[in-house]
């Protein structure tokens, strides 16, 4: 059970099947769905990824990757690639996730240009995704267990709820609202709040679009609403259920990258 | 025009006082828009290019004002009861709205880099749970003394202080903020010692104390002035008269001031104390005439007139001359020295104005009955007791004369030695007493820390990439078939931003033909190798120049420590390695720093690198903590890192400025000492030039500089004999002392010459001139230097730099005064007054028109 707080992974799946007919009223059955939606579409997935992170001096920066990823089971374990292609001077670098349902997550990571493959320590999974206002938790999705949720408006298009941590030390938020569209399941805005309830994070799904019959985040953006700066992200080239195999979710991939699978114009 | 002037004070006396009121009150209502400027960078003009790239460079490379939080305990801050009041009182900063959350620094919000087990590294909180034990304590200091960029900013190397740094949006919250701050620091337990620091504290404090100053200096002074005048006058109603005139001088300067959109700094708070002294000598002379001269049942409107027309030139003369002093600080560079003069002069011309106009009227409008009990009480001048030192004075002058030359000659030269041994220094913060909370905290904490006092030098790479890429970009748009993607690609020619740029290639690429693909990727790896080259500060040779220098500054011993790009590479890498010390270098490529950098950002921080470097990594900066705020020491530091820059030149293309608050110091007090220099011989030149108008005479105008050249040499000698730094405050006396002292000799040449006159005897004048002419001119001097010395009072040391100086400046010029020009108009006699009575004619008329 993963997260949902990030749009990223969204990109890689969704579940049109999912959307109901009737409202649903338990909370926990909503945030499971929506995690079903965002993270674990189709059984694997790829795509491109280009962010643009602003800081609050408007100055910008690039990064630019593509994401391979399968679902060992649906809700479960996952393997993840990414593989990074742009600015120029960070080309080849590559992280290899293992997402966990129960413990931390395993992640390698290699650095072309020191010729190194490190294994990361999970730690705090709030930290900066390569200096984007993403975190890595909103790339690998946060557990739905870590929350506890309640239902507060199901009113219109959307279901809004919030989201309380069960270890308030271990992250920088009180709580956060996070409102899921009734028709596709996917978390479209997400709204962070600090001690002083001042909503100073801002999580939302620009565009949604349907690959593979898969409802898709395409364009998300973060903002720093109490520094300034946002980082946008973009997916494109997304397909699913491309029957990626196994064993390039390995640590040899993280030197000589998959090339067949990682050219997008096939 | 004199004749007009007393007419309209005698006879239209109540439309006199009627527009001094309305003038006066008019003033008063502007004075609570009074808007307090405490920012020390508001003494270089708002245009000076120093500070606007000192302005530029902490907006670019985000260095926000930051109250200092210090924390000492003199075992270690490492104990867990200590570190959980850091993380409380960070975690209280951060809750208070104008705090910068991301850039607060403190133990509980930083992030640690560490190995963890084999081969994985751990990116954590340094304090992700506050430590239980005194072992988690002790393992938190193993890991800062491990991170160069911590190690003796956060924590100092002793481990017995620690800092916390919350950087605000607008200083004129940090009062505010710092009271906050205290409150929570209030309801801590531990006996650990708190200290609250930094510049916009320090400008707030500083603020706080002008009002002190102005508040109960300026008044005490008043008062100071008011007993002295009863001293002298013993008539209540008669010494209201001159204390008018200062109080209308002052409100109304000071309204004039405000009203007119002026900020009052530092220097423009002592304009009242300055001008209340200053404003009363005049109505001393008119007053001490007249009570010499009127007696019981004379006509008071025919005695006022006598003294008016006797004392009118050089009444006006001595105002003008001080009027040019104070002005000759326009000359200066620095606005607030500037505001300061301009609105002394005016004051000076406007208590003048005053003085003629309002004093007469005022005399005249006394009950008969006043006047006569005046007369009755004053004490017998001749033979109190400042008629008695100043005739004992007069005895000591006369005799003796080649001898006193000669002894102001030697003194003159020891002086003049004195003044070559000056030390040219300042230090903001020492503008607080030594005792002063903001003085002890910073005292303390640059004990421990390796410094307080900050200083940025910027590197900057030079080069067009814009261009580079704009030629790029056209030659590949003439060789594409598509007609779109040729005009797509012109449009993109204009762009600046090579990331941008490629984004939108990457976005034409996928809709572009097979043949015009080729060409828009062969562009594309050409613009990324373009982009590549411009990032000047990852490569690690440009990396490596910053780490050389940064290991020269360390051994000169003033700079405390210094943090730059280099120290981030070497500390991410070595922990990415292997976590020992042989990893801590630089990678050896460009990708290798730019991979390095990429893990780094990925921190709970990631905007902390663009305190070293901007995002295109074509500027870097250097972020040096030194010490000592002091100029002198700042000023070495320049040299040397010029001196570093000439041994090793910089790597091609690349130059570096300095900015910081420590340089700029530097930079508006350099410009003040060359300013003070002009201003001193322009004020000179013009006193001087209007000495020999006054006097109709080269030689008594060569006379009339020579007390106060002899004054300032001695008090400056002085300075410089006893090794007290030459600063702001005695930087900016130089030129307006010398417009007030030599009224003493204007008005001793002045009177000796009539008094000359009148005898024909030198000797028997020079006797007199040691009875009511000395007396007026010692009770002048008495008021003037009496009247400073309030400024001892003040809370802060310019102030009572000021007080110290002008008091005994004044007192030494009235005696240098009165002890060298009778010595030296015995000797200069045949010159001096040989072709009297031709000569004293012209004087006569001068001085009396």
């Amino acid at each position: 059970m993963k997260s949902f707080t990030c749009l990223l992974a969204g990109v890689l799946l969704a579940s049109s099947q999912l959307s109901q007919a009737a409202d649903l009223t338990d909370a926990s059955s909503i945030v499971k769905q929506a995690e079903l939606a965002a993270y674990y579409a189709g059984d694997d997935g790829r795509s491109a990824a280009r962010m643009l992170i602003t800081d609050a001096q408007g100055r910008t920066q690039n990064r630019q990757f593509i994401i391979l990823r399968k679902d060992r089971e649906d809700g479960g374990t996952q393997d993840m690639m990414v593989f990074f292609s742009r600015p120029a001077d960070v080309r080849g670098t590559v992280f290899r996730v293992v997402k966990q349902v129960d413990g931390d997550d395993d992640r390698w990571l290699y650095l072309p240009g020191l010729d190194l493959v490190k294994r990361i320590s999970a730690g705090d999974k709030r930290t900066s995704f390569v200096g984007s206002h993403f975190f890595y938790e909103d790339v690998s999705g946060r557990s739905v267990s870590e929350d506890n949720f309640t239902l507060q408006k199901s009113d219109g298009d959307l279901y809004v709820l919030e989201g309380k941590p069960k270890d308030p030390a271990s992250v920088e938020f009180t709580r956060y609202e996070v409102s899921i569209d009734k028709q596709t399941m996917l978390p479209v805005k997400i709204r962070f709040f600090d001690a002083q309830n001042r909503n100073y994070r801002l999580v939302e799904a620009l565009k949604v679009e349907t690959i593979d019959g898969h409802p898709t985040v395409t364009h998300s953006k973060v903002s720093d609403l109490k520094n300034g700066g946002s980082t946008e992200m973009q997916f494109r080239f997304i397909s699913y259920d491309l029957g990626l195999p196994d064993d390039i979710f390995s640590e040899r991939s993280l030197r000589t990258p998959p090339r067949e699978w990682l050219n997008l114009k096939d | 025009m004199k004749e007009w002037v007393l007419h309209l004070a005698v006879v239209k006396r109540k439309w006199v006082f009627w527009t001094v009121a309305v003038l006066t009150a008019v003033m008063v209502a502007r004075l609570p828009n009074i808007q307090i400027d405490t920012d020390p960078e508001n003494m270089l003009p708002v245009d000076n290019a120093e500070r606007l790239f000192h302005n530029q460079t902490r907006e670019t490379f985000a260095m926000p004002d930051a109250i200092v939080v210090g924390l000492v305990d003199d075992c270690s801050v490492y104990q867990p009861a200590l570190l959980a009041d850091i993380k409380a009182l960070s975690d209280y900063a951060l809750s208070l709205d104008g705090v910068i959350d991301q850039d607060l620094m403190s133990l509980s919000e930083v992030d640690n880099i560490t190995q963890e087990g084999e081969g994985a590294i751990r990116f954590e909180w340094m304090m992700k749970q506050l430590p239980k034990t005194q072992a988690d304590a002790a393992a938190i200091a193993e890991k800062v003394s491990r991170l160069p960029l911590l190690n003796n900013t956060l924590v100092s190397a002793d481990g017995k202080a620690a800092a916390i740094y919350v950087p605000i949006a607008n200083k004129n919250q940090s009062y505010a903020i710092a009271r906050l701050l205290q409150g929570e620091i209030d309801t801590f337990a531990s006996k650990a010692q708190w200290h609250i620091t930094g510049l916009p504290v320090a400008e707030d404090r500083f603020g706080y104390e002008m009002f002190v100053q102005m508040g109960i200096s300026a008044p005490l002074a008043g008062l100071m002035i008011f007993i002295l005048l009863w001293v002298f006058f013993r008539n209540i109603p008669f010494i209201v008269a001159p204390m008018i005139v200062a109080m209308v001088t002052v409100l109304v300067t000071m309204g004039l001031l405000i009203g007119m959109g002026f900020t009052v700094h530092i220097m423009s708070s002592m304009i009242a104390i300055f001008l209340m002294p200053i404003a009363v000598v005049d109505s001393i002379h008119i007053m001490s005439e007249f009570s010499d001269r009127y007696r019981p049942g004379a006509d008071v409107g025919k005695v006022i007139e006598d003294v008016m027309s006797h004392m009118f030139t050089p009444m006006l003369y001595t105002s003008i001359t001080s009027t040019v002093g104070f002005l000759s600080l326009m000359l200066t560079p620095i606005p607030p020295v500037q505001i300061f003069g301009a609105f002394v002069g005016f004051g000076i011309m406007l208590a003048f104005l005053l003085t003629v106009i309002f004093i007469p009227a005022y005399v005249v409008s006394l009950k008969p009955e006043t006047l006569d009990r005046m007369q009755h009480n004053l004490p017998d001048e001749s033979s109190s007791r400042l008629a008695i030192s100043v005739r004992g004075l007069g005895r000591l002058a006369s005799g003796h004369a080649r001898l006193w030359l000669l002894g102001f000659a030697v003194l003159f030269a020891i002086s003049a030695w004195g003044i070559s041994k000056i030390q040219i220094n300042d230090n903001p913060v020492r503008w607080f007493k030594a005792d002063h909370e903001l003085r002890v905290a910073d005292r303390v904490l640059n004990e421990h820390f390796a410094g307080t006092y900050n200083a940025y030098l910027v590197f900057q790479i030079e080069g067009d990439t814009g261009a580079v890429v704009a030629k790029a970009i056209s030659s590949a748009a003439a060789g594409v078939q598509d007609s779109g993607l040729k005009q797509s690609l012109s449009e993109l020619a204009e762009q600046t931003d090579v990331g941008q740029i490629l984004t939108q290639l990457d976005d034409l690429l996928f809709d572009a033909a097979t043949d015009d693909a080729d060409k828009l990727e062969q562009l594309m790896l050409q613009l990324e190798h373009i982009n590549s080259a411009s990032k000047a500060f990852l490569q690690p040779q440009n990396l490596a120049y910053l780490d050389g220098l940064q290991a020269y500054l360390q051994q000169t011993g003033l700079v405390g420590k210094s943090n730059s790009l280099s120290d981030v590479v070497k500390t991410v890498n070595r922990e990415l390695r292997s976590g020992q010390q042989q990893d801590f270098r630089l990678p050896a490529s460009a990708n290798g720093v730019a991979q390095v950098l990429l893990q780094y950002q990925s921190s709970h921080r990631p905007n902390d690198l663009w305190h070293f470097v901007t995002p295109d990594y074509q500027q870097s900066l250097l972020w040096l903590q030194l010490t000592s705020g002091d100029n002198q020491d700042m000023s070495a530091v320049v040299t040397q890192v010029a001196e570093y820059v000439k041994q090793h030149p910089l790597p091609e293309g690349m130059s570096y400025h300095w900015a910081g608050k420590a340089y700029l110091n530097v930079v508006w007090q350099q410009a003040m000492v060359a300013g003070m220099l002009d201003s001193l011989l322009g004020a000179f030149v013009m006193v001087f030039v209007m000495m020999v108008i006054l006097f109709r005479s080269f030689l008594y105008g060569v006379l009339a500089m020579l007390p106060l050249t002899l004054t300032i040499t001695l008090i400056y000698g002085l300075i410089g004999w006893i090794g007290k730094d030459y600063d702001m405050p005695i930087a900016v006396l130089s030129a307006l002392t010398l417009g007030l002292s030599v009224d003493f000799a204007i008005h001793f040449l002045e009177r000796a010459r009539e008094t000359f006159r009148k005898t024909g005897n030198l000797p028997q004048a020079l006797h007199l001139m040691f009875e009511e002419s000395g007396r007026a001119i010692s009770r002048n001097a008495i008021v003037i230097a009496m009247g400073f010395t309030p400024l001892l009072f003040a809370p802060l040391v310019p102030y009572i730099t000021v007080g110290i100086f002008l008091a005994s400046i004044m007192a030494i010029s009235a005696l240098v005064t009165l002890l060298m020009l009778p010595a030296l108009m015995s000797v200069l006699q045949r010159w001096a007054f040989k072709s009297q009575p031709a000569a004293d004619n012209n004087a006569q008329s001068a001085a009396t028109k």
